[in-house]
């Protein structure tokens, strides 16, 4: 009955999106480094500052710049990567797959 | 020569010719002899040019920008070089446009923000890095549409997406740059490259507010909003049809608005509200894919319906909320990733059933073991669970499901998330060739509605709103050269009947008849989700065509027997004309096709079929036995 239902379903997979398993390792592992150390509730603003703090030492002009140091992006979402499982994600919700 | 069958009369079969190997399917309803993609709509729409040439007609008194209701008694037709039906990316993009050439239109249903486009929070897809080729972005594409594209338009769209989003930034969106001044670019699931230009997490938002912002300036464009399209007013010339406007409904005031144009843009956007559970807002009722069909446009592939997996079922929570959610609340694949798992009602881990990768599966695959899950269980929703891991990591890591899981009743941090896949993307639609035309002369298609084979089988991400900016842009050009060389004569707004509100029924009979569609949308879209949903079968579908039928009969009887009539317009019964049509449409083209490919899954075809591969045409006529739904509601003028 297993092998039925995995032989119908995986036979017609589309392999439009990459494995999850090989983005969730790395957006975990990201995810991880990204987040040690933050407390929450500021989750929204951490991940930012944190980034900017705890690598090299940063002009006052970078941090009202917005940067994110990971990523080099200046202005973006705040909180992890929106496409770090595939999907966009903000605030915990899938806008686009 | 064309050959068509009345719409539900029956099954005709002819042998496809392949034409360069990319023919047309046969659909139960009909065939071509020969059709590809845009080599066979091009040809078939000879544009007949006029001899006598036209300046561009005005509106003649001083214009009032945005106009929400016609104060004088005779204002009930108007005249515009261009129509615009829909006010989202697509819409907008093309008004500004052709703007330049002539007078402007934009009809929209409610407010002009209120489109998918607005909801489209992630971003736009463009080869934009000199590491990344429009290759890559074709190839990516075709694969994500399980080779159902055409090539021709795939090439086409990904060549012109990067001066598309130039455009948008000169004209004042804002997306993200890096410290080098570049655009920043993410990369979504499905994209072998960065590619994804954003504006922080609201890039539809974004674009709509630029787009809006410079339209609202134009003093050629003029914004109707509150207006619903009943139906595309339409005449023969000949072997052709030819499109000469759109009757609306002022909602806020009831009137009957006419609007004459030698030119009309549908860009009225997706019908995911034919589905109970839908990421789209109310206003995606598949108004255009049914006009444009009562008006013998061709429309295409309507069986490919993009689903989430996993949006927030608020039939599952404790405390029920009050008002019905608008747009479902997709509940991001980080969840899975970070280690949720899935069960059914019974706790039972089903994913393991069906992949070896369980709930790290892709997302088709989740959303199919899901779909079989609830059909084979008849249930209406699975359960996420991450309670399991720290209550602190949890909070920390999803706090906004939290906070709306907790304001439903529910603890994440104790008790499983219910969850249910939710209708998103309609891939089909009217179809359009490369320059965003239809078979019907002066109409011309862009955005969701439109069927542009760019999607084939299944979206790639990020791949919509690239597709709404480059064919309102291609339209531009055919439409102002359409418009300058066609002639229309100024009496044609007496060519057919006008639409009436139903001032003649009484108050609680209007109430009675209210109820009554609300209930039988309801209904519809439970069919819809039963029969119409993930994992197909043909004895479903059929079920489902019977369904529909009479539930369509039902209605429709319930209101002639109230009196009301066949020219009697009102939004909830308009509306609910065009959910029996999208969904009709959907069933009859999921039926057609006799394998699995991309979206359309179906256990008595499971597999993918190299003769099937072509695309699914839906081609109308004139039809002998018609219901209320699916005529226009204006008599057609005499030739």
């Amino acid at each position: 009955m297993a092998t039925n239902l995995s032989h119908q379903f995986s036979s017609t997979i589309v392999t439009k999106a990459e494995p999850l398993a090989c983005s969730a390792i790395n957006s975990v592992s990201r995810l991880l480094s990204s987040s040690t150390g933050q407390s929450q509730p500021e989750r929204e603003n951490a991940e930012v500052k944190y980034d900017g703090k705890s690598e090299k030492p940063t002009e006052d002009g970078e941090d009202e710049l917005d940067l994110n140091k990971e990523t080099g992006e200046i202005g973006g979402p705040k909180g992890p990567e929106p496409t770090r499982y595939g999907d966009w994600e903000k605030n915990d919700r899938c806008s686009d797959f | 020569m064309t050959t068509c069958i009345p719409a539900g009369t029956g099954k005709l079969h002819f042998r496809v010719r392949d034409f360069n190997a990319q023919g047309c399917r046969k659909a139960s309803w009909v065939t071509f002899s020969e059709l590809s993609w845009s080599r066979g709509v091009s040809k078939f729409l000879q544009i007949q040019r006029c001899n006598s040439s036209q300046s561009p007609i005005n509106e003649s008194s001083k214009p009032l920008r945005t106009i929400t209701s016609s104060s004088l008694r005779d204002d009930s037709t108007k005249f515009f070089d261009f129509t615009v039906i829909g006010s989202g990316v697509a819409g907008l993009r093309y008004a500004l446009e052709v703007a330049k050439h002539g007078s402007v239109a934009v009809i929209t249903k409610a407010e002009p923000h209120e489109s998918n486009t607005n909801y489209a929070q992630g971003g736009v897809s463009a080869v934009l890095c000199p590491s990344d080729s429009v290759e890559s972005h074709v190839q990516d594409t075709i694969v994500a549409g399980a080779y159902l594209c055409d090539e021709e338009t795939v090439r086409v769209v990904c060549t012109e997406g990067p001066e598309r989003i130039r455009e948008l930034i000169a004209m004042g969106a804002s997306f993200d740059h890096g410290e080098d001044g570049n655009l920043h670019l993410t990369r979504e699931g499905g994209h072998s490259h960065h590619r994804i230009v954003h504006a922080a997490d609201m890039t539809g938002k974004e674009i709509e507010r630029a787009l809006l912002e410079a339209v609202i300036k134009d003093p050629n464009i003029f914004m109707f909003q509150h207006h619903f399209a009943i139906d595309l007013l339409t005449s023969q010339d000949g072997s052709e049809t030819v499109c000469l406007g759109v009757d609306t409904l002022n909602t806020e005031t009831l009137e009957v608005i006419r609007f004459i144009s030698k030119v009309t843009l549908l860009a009225s956007g997706g019908a995911g509200q034919i589905y109970p559970t839908t990421t789209n807002p109310p206003v995606a009722t598949g108004d255009g894919i049914a006009m444009a069909h009562r008006a013998q446009a061709v429309v295409s592939n309507m069986e490919f319906v993009q689903f989430h997996p996993t949006a927030l079922a608020d039939e599952g929570l404790p405390v029920k909320s009050t008002k019905a959610r608008g747009n479902a609340f997709l509940i991001t694949e980080a969840v899975r990733g970070d280690g949720g798992i899935l069960y059914n009602l019974d706790m039972e881990r089903f994913m393991p059933l069906y992949d070896e990768r369980a709930e790290l599966a892709t997302r088709d695959v989740v959303a199919r073991s899901i779909d079989d899950q609830l059909k084979k269980r008849n249930e209406k929703y699975v359960l996420l669970d991450i309670s399991h891991k720290p209550r602190d990591k949890i909070l920390s890591h999803f706090p906004n499901i939290a906070a709306e899981c907790l304001r439903g009743g529910l603890d994440i941090t104790r008790q499983p998330i219910p969850v249910v896949p939710a209708a998103h993307y309609m891939c089909g639609g009217v179809r359009a060739g490369l320059q965003g035309e239809t078979n019907v002369q002066g109409l011309y298609v862009a955005g969701e509605v439109a069927c542009t084979g760019l999607h084939g089988a299944n979206r790639l991400a990020s791949n919509s709103l690239l597709e709404a900016l480059v064919f309102a842009r291609r339209a531009v050009q055919p439409s102002i050269d359409h418009m300058k060389s066609s002639s229309l004569d100024f009496s044609a707004s007496n060519w057919w009947s006008r639409p009436v509100v139903p001032m003649s029924l009484e108050r609680n009979v209007i109430n009675k008849i209210l109820t009554m569609t609300r209930k039988v949308r309801k209904e519809l879209q439970s069919i819809m989700w039963n029969y119409v949903g993930i994992v197909r079968s043909t004895t479903r579908l059929e079920a489902a065509e019977q369904k529909i039928h009479d539930l369509e009969a039902k209605w429709e009887d319930y209101l002639f027997r109230l009196g009301w009539e066949p020219t009697m317009v009102g939004l909830e019964a308009c509306e609910m004309r065009n959910f029996f049509c999208c969904a009709k449409m959907v069933v009859s083209s999921a039926l057609a096709r006799h394998e699995s490919r991309g979206l359309h899954y179906t256990i008595d075809f499971p597999h993918v079929e190299e003769s099937e591969r072509l695309p699914t045409i839906i081609f109308p006529c004139s039809s002998v036995k018609s219901t209320w739904s699916s005529r226009q509601l204006h008599n057609q003028p005499m030739c």
